[in-house]
């Protein structure tokens, strides 16, 4: 078991390696076969050890491997270690199976891009990192897979480093990633300080120890900081605006990093981190309450914008906070099964994504599509699977997933009721807003690309530009490749999809309510020691689920009458609600805020700094002073030096008898 | 014989020279006035060796005396130079050192 | 397998002496190279054979002055082990680098300059008495005054400005550092009666009054401030780096500014507890300032070098950050940073420099852009090089400003707090420098291509230490472990005296002799350090009861009794049993029967 789980995390790290290395020798497609095939092993790898860890008992389920001492020095005890237990396990079949299948997809998607090894080494590094940071078994490895993974965030986001507005994506994402990164580092300090130890096995084992039976202020901290750190990477209000930027990477990366798996780490963090959560239940609130708000802004935003992936990565925001809510109220299980099935669906809805704008020739605008539905059949089928399970329709996936988070909410009661309505409120604009891009996209009057492409021709654009300001660009590194793929097209995407597509239509068979309980049993070891315990009504189930299903319908309903039937409608409700479809519009003025109150004073700052500061203390006062008094004095001196010979020696003379004159006197 | 008479003269002397030294322009005079004071401390060195009825004021007197040679040396050297390179012969001209 | 300090510290200048004293270009060339490569091969076997927590080793003690007490003093233990290691690492890096660039003139004498700084930083690093420490910290100033004005850059007015600029202002902190070295060897032989000595070792077992120490301290710290430089002294920095000839720079801004960072640790907070606790707060506030300042002025400026400088201030301010938390893990770190900074700073100045070759020779990041665009390897490396320098987690600086913040968080949470501010502006400097040259839009002039064979020779084994470094920090870690903890134990007593009384019992608190390092004084009944004071050179009595300092001249006065065999203090009001009875005024145990009337307030 040892060795399968080592190998889990080194396969990817040798594949960036090798494919770094080898970058001049590997040619044409092999670059990417390479980097898929050691995700396959990883993959593979990963049920090994699944299948050696159920062996065990179920209090053996918890194990940790060390490779070596990291920074075990005055009192902090830091190795190189990983856990396995059910729940890394579970993160780590979702990234390996997920990036696998990402992979397969852009061996065909990303063909003729001339930075095709490049991102190859780049996504087997992002999986290592991401590998690194669900397996790790202190917070210093859990903080380095952290920042890697942000790292590796950003390479992907800035893949395009010609595009201004990519780098510029891909520096917001790294700095806000690291200020949560920030949280992190300053969340272990304050658990440290009392658990004295960086190892999660022996800070949980400790936990009601070293923060009391009911925590304490500094647990409290801690934990809300811990909490700063999940935001981040995971998109939450006020720390989501580099998502949607974000989109500026290639579509793989996207459905991988951006959907799939990174985003999701904050809940992860959360679930690993809950018998700390549990002693303070303060922390534990606050994530919940901001899951709920970001569910509920995500999806208002995600109605009016009119760029295809962003329309995802809204979605994906607000998907996040239904599992964030989910985890910090308790419902473990719940979050986690939601993370699973929207991994397989989200990752299905930006492959198709990527295969519409591979149609529209690298064009991302709604506004344009229209009609793919003929052209594109199997990328439809594919966006529609997609739309359900996330709309929540039994029985697909999403379904069962959001309905148990909620229902877990519900039976906590009191204020926790509001979470509950905000849920549904949610799952309803999830409908609509999913299914105006589908309805948009693929129905109504063929735009000129779906015409082509019903004609059996793909569209390329003569002059290739930047879909998100319209600069000129050629087709070299840097820039995207000359050529665009569609899923029907490259059986590389169509099975890639094609698999996803059945996951996530079968993901939710796992946990039926009352039915089947796997994901449940498998993940009892970790959250074994969990004080929350739930009795399950039956009342609040069926409500829920029917209220799911019903909303869900509801939603798609209202798409279609408004984007199907009457098209003109959405311009008519547009005028209605002028000042709220601003403010939706602007992303409820995010980016502004963040821009007044954080960027602009510290521009401000600097250039104050540098105009003034530096110049009139810095170089005024200190340098001019020093200097300054040093050339007063040195022009007092040079005064006695006349040059005259005749009078260095009466000097000379002057100064022989006074000092004479003086012994003589003093004698 | 007594000491004060050697050390007035050996005073004398000195004063001469440093007079000499501080009033005239010429180097070569310069060079004269110095050798004179140099030679008053040595008149006064002896003077205290004959008193001490040892030999370290010589032995010092001798050293001087070489030490005087070579300065002239030198000295005359490099007024010779300054007249062939038409430098004016005149201490008071040379002020390249002024600060 | 005997290693000589003497020969690592004068290979360098010797090889290099010969080399400008013998004729041709081509043997002075390979001499230069030659001497520094037996530097960095001697210094690895160092490295290998140094014994973990073995104290003070291949110490070389000879008498220099006898009048003054000066000795030549060398030796190697935990604090500047890596610190050696990487001066000869970049000094080799910066020779390998200026041996392929463009034939420069006066060559002998620029091999000789680099050859005398090398000696004279390694000298400074290893001198373990403060006479010779001081002279080579001024000694290291020379060649890289000539360096800058013989081989410099810019206009001629402009460079002399600049380096005269340098050179007064670390002159006025290397004098305020004189004086302060002969004050705080002639009161302490004063002090304690011994002869004159600078020895590190002689001059810890002293402890000064609070007043002196004061002063004494603040020389010192102008000194060591000004020669990093720390915000507000660093009005030299940004004139001086731009004149300094490149490779010259990166072991300008990668070593000589960690002599002063070393010599906090070394020299200021173990023979000055007292002030140094006193002086905490202000310490941190100005490494906190060169933090924010540095961090926001890198990310306004626009010249590369300059972001490296100011990115420099910010880093060595955490590195004073890391010292002052008088903490072991701060200290730890700050030696941990000053290595790790050093391995950064170096090749990015290289890389800048490489960037700056491919634009037409301009600095200015404005003209730079999309240099990645024909060079995937240089990007390759300024990427690693830019991860680390903003601390990324996984690299070996993060692990650095770990503990330095941990150190800051168990001292001042406030201070730790803010001083975050600064990682995450580091991240917003380092990308944009990243960005604005190797991203983004090819500018104008830039001729986009890959490393040269020389480029790489240096750039890929420096990278290359910086990755292992990454995996393995522990190697640093471990090494110098011990010898941190002594250097902070002190003051850390002065800050927080041990509130256990000593269990053993029969036994007293008095100090042992130190077994070597820093001269920490351990008890050897609690395994704590004691402060040396408490052994009479102050007067400063600890009361083995609650661990506080006992004034002798009020009620304390009183002789506290030990029963010898509980252990416990015994209430002297009711001596039921006759223990042993301390002098508050020596510390020395005192026959009960014949109490000496000075010593206990004249009621026998």
């Amino acid at each position: 078991m040892q060795t399968t789980a080592w190998l889990v995390l080194g396969l990817p790290l040798a594949g960036s390696i090798l494919i770094g290395l080898l970058h001049k020798q590997l040619k044409g497609k092999a670059a990417g076969y390479l980097g898929t095939a050691v995700l396959a092993g990883a993959f593979l790898c990963t049920i090994l050890t699944l299948i050696s860890l159920q062996d065990r008992t179920e209090e053996e389920r918890q194990v940790v491997f060390v490779a070596w001492d990291y920074a075990k020095t005055v009192g902090v005890d830091a190795q190189l270690s990983i856990l396995i237990d059910p729940l890394s396990l579970l993160m780590m079949g979702v990234v390996t199976g997920v990036s696998t299948l990402i992979h397969l997809y852009s061996i065909a998607y990303m063909v003729s891009d001339k930075g095709y090894n490049r991102f190859f080494a780049y996504l087997n590094f992002f999986v290592f990192s991401m590998l690194l940071l669900v397996m790790a078994a202190n917070f210093l490895v859990l903080v380095i897979g952290w920042a890697f993974v942000g790292a590796a965030s950003y390479l992907l986001i800035s893949f395009w480093y010609r595009r201004k507005s990519a780098t510029d994506a891909g520096i917001k994402a790294f700095v806000i990633n690291v200020v949560g990164d920030i949280g992190l580092v300053l969340g272990t300090y304050f658990i440290f300080k009392h658990s004295g130890s960086l190892d999660f096995l022996t800070t949980f084992e400790g936990a009601e120890k070293s923060f009391g039976e009911h925590g304490n202020n500094d647990l409290t901290a801690g934990c809300l900081l811990l909490l700063v750190g999940a935001f981040a990477k995971s998109a939450q209000i006020p720390l989501h605006t580099w998502l949607p930027d974000a989109m500026e990477g290639p579509t793989p990366v996207s459905s991988l990093i951006h959907a799939a798996t990174m985003v999701t780490a904050g809940v992860y963090l959360i679930a690993r981190m809950h018998p700390l959560f549990e002693l303070a239940p303060t922390a534990a609130d606050v994530g919940a309450v901001i899951g709920a708000v970001t569910l509920l802004v995500a999806g208002t935003i995600g109605l009016v914008v009119t760029d295809l992936k962003r329309v995802i990565a809204y979605s994906t925001m607000s998907q996040i906070g239904y599992m964030v809510m989910g985890v910090s109220s308790g419902a473990y299980v719940a979050g986690l099964f939601h993370l699973m099935t929207h991994a397989f669906f989200k990752a299905l809805l930006f492959m198709a994504a990527g295969s519409v704008i591979g149609a529209m020739a690298g064009q991302q605008n709604l506004d344009k599509m229209g009609g793919f539905r003929k052209a594109m059949p199997f990328t439809f089928g594919c966006f529609v699977i997609g739309g359900l399970a996330l709309a929540g329709i039994p029985p697909f996936s999403g379904f069962f997933s959001k309905d148990e988070i909620l229902l877990v909410i519900g039976e906590e009661g009191g204020w926790h009721w509001g979470l509950y309505v905000a849920g549904y409120v949610g799952a309803f604009l999830t409908a609509v807003y999913t299914w105006r891009m589908i309805f948009r996209a693929f129905f109504g009057e063929a735009c000129p690309e779906a015409k082509e492409l019903e004609g059996g021709h793909l569209h390329h654009a003569e002059v290739h530009t930047n879909p998100a300001n319209g600069e000129v660009e050629d087709t070299d590194v840097g820039f995207p490749g000359s050529e665009h793929h569609i899923a029907e097209r490259a059986p590389e995407m169509k099975v890639a999809m094609g698999v996803l597509a059945v996951l996530a239509t079968i993901g939710g068979f796992l946990q039926i309510p009352k039915v089947t309980h796997i994901l449940e049993d498998f993940l009892e070891p970790t959250f074994a020691d969990s004080h929350v315990h739930h009795a399950t009504s039956d009342g609040l189930l069926v409500l829920g689920l029917v209220l799911g299903a019903v909303l869900g319908l509801a939603g798609i309903a209202v798409a279609y009458r408004v984007w199907v039937q009457q098209p003109g409608t959405s311009a008519k409700v547009l005028e209605r609600f002028k000042p709220l479809h601003t403010l939706f519009v602007n992303k409820w003025y995010f980016d502004e805020l963040i821009g007044l109150v954080v960027v602009r004073p510290g521009a401000w700052i600097g250039r104050v700094a540098r105009s003034s500061f530096e110049r009139i203390f810095v170089n005024g006062t200190l340098v001019g002073g020093s200097t300054g008094v040093i050339k007063a004095s040195s022009s007092a001196v040079r005064a006695v030096q006349t040059g005259l010979l005749r009078s260095y020696a009466a000097l000379l003379l002057l100064g022989l008898t006074v000092v004479g004159l003086y012994f003589l006197l003093s004698a | 014989m007594n000491i004060e008479w050697f050390l007035t003269v050996s005073a004398l002397i000195f004063c001469i020279g440093a007079a000499g030294v501080i009033t005239r322009r010429n180097p070569l005079v310069i060079l004269l006035c110095l050798e004179l004071m140099l030679n008053a401390a040595n008149l006064a060195l002896i003077a205290f060796s004959r008193m001490h009825g040892n030999h370290d004021g010589q032995v010092f007197a001798v050293i001087v005396m070489v030490v005087a040679a070579c300065e002239v040396t030198v000295g005359l050297g490099v007024i010779v130079a300054m007249y062939r390179r038409r430098v004016p012969i005149d201490v008071d001209e040379l002020r390249e050192l002024q600060g | 397998m005997t290693i000589h300090l003497s020969l690592l510290l004068w290979a360098p200048a010797a090889l290099a002496l010969v080399g400008a004293v013998l004729p041709g270009r081509a043997v002075g060339r390979a001499l230069a190279g030659l001497g520094a490569f037996a530097a960095l091969a001697y210094a690895i076997a160092l490295v290998i054979d140094y014994e973990s927590g073995g104290g003070l080793q291949y110490v070389t003690d000879e008498i220099w002055i006898r009048e003054l007490g000066v000795h030549y003093k060398l030796g190697v233990d935990g604090l500047n082990l890596f610190l050696v290691l990487l001066t000869t690492i970049l000094f080799t890096a910066t020779t390998l680098w200026s041996l392929s660039e463009k034939t420069r003139e006066r060559e002998g004498q620029y091999w000789l300059h680099l050859g005398l700084g090398h000696s004279f930083v390694l000298g400074a690093l290893m001198a373990q008495d403060l006479a010779l420490f001081v002279v080579f910290f001024d000694l290291m100033l020379i060649p890289f005054f000539f360096l800058a004005l013989g081989w410099g850059e810019g206009a001629r007015a402009e460079k002399t400005a600049a380096i005269i600029k340098l050179v007064i202002y670390t002159l006025v902190g290397s004098l305020l550092m004189l004086t302060a070295a002969i004050a705080l060897a002639v009161l302490s032989a004063s002090q304690s009666g011994n002869d004159l000595s600078f020895a590190f070792t002689d001059l810890t077992q002293v402890t000064l009054t609070k007043g002196s120490q004061e002063w004494i301290f603040l020389c010192f710290a102008a000194a060591f401030l000004v020669k990093m430089p720390s915000f507000p002294f660093h009005g030299w920095m940004p004139d001086g780096y731009k004149v300094l000839p490149l490779p010259v720079l990166a072991v300008f801004s990668g070593i000589l500014s960690k002599v002063a960072a070393y010599g906090f640790l070394r020299i200021v907070i173990p023979i000055l507890p007292d002030a140094a606790v006193h002086f905490q707060t202000l310490m941190l506030l100005i490494a906190l300032a060169s933090i924010l300042y540095g961090s926001v002025m890198a990310f306004t400026v626009t010249n590369a070098r300059l972001i490296l400088g100011y990115s420099s201030l910010a880093q060595l301010g955490f590195i004073v950050l890391g010292a002052f938390s008088l903490t072991e893990q701060g200290a730890q770190g700050a030696i941990l940073q000053s290595v790790n900074h050093g391995l950064v700073v170096a090749p990015a100045f290289f890389l800048a420099g490489a960037a700056a070759v491919r634009c037409g020779g301009s600095e200015d990041i404005r003209d730079m852009g999309g240099i990645a665009f024909r060079a995937p390897i240089l990007t390759t490396l300024f990427l690693i090089v830019a991860m680390a320098n903003l601390a990324i987690p996984g690299s070996s600086n993060f692990v650095g400003e770990f503990l330095i913040l941990l150190g800051v968080f168990d001292a001042k949470l406030a201070i730790a707090c803010i001083a975050f501010t600064g990682v995450a502006l580091a991240a917003v400097y380092t990308l944009r420098l990243f960005i604005r040259a190797m991203h983004n839009r090819v500018g104008q002039d830039v001729d986009s291509r890959d490393l040269s064979l020389h480029d790489a020779v240096v750039l890929v084994p420096l990278v290359l230490c910086i990755l292992a470094l990454a995996l393995y920090p522990q190697l640093a870690l471990e090494k110098g472990e011990e010898t941190v903890k002594g250097s902070v134990a002190a003051a850390r007593l002065v800050q927080d005296p041990p509130k256990t009384p000593p269990r053993t019992a029969g036994t007293t608190p008095v100090p042992v002799t130190p077994g070597g390092g820093q001269g920490v004084v351990i008890d050897p009944a609690t395994g704590q350090p004691v402060d040396p004071s408490a052994g009479g050179g102050q007067g400063v009595v600890i009361d083995p009861a609650t661990g506080q300092p006992v004034d002798p001249s009020a009620g304390g006065g009183q002789p506290v009794q030990i029963d010898p065999s509980t252990g416990q203090p015994v209430d002297p009001a009711n001596p039921a049993d006759p223990g042993v009875v301390i002098d508050p005024g020596t510390g020395e145990p005192v026959d009960p029967n014949a109490v000496d009337p000075n010593a206990t307030g004249g009621t026998p």
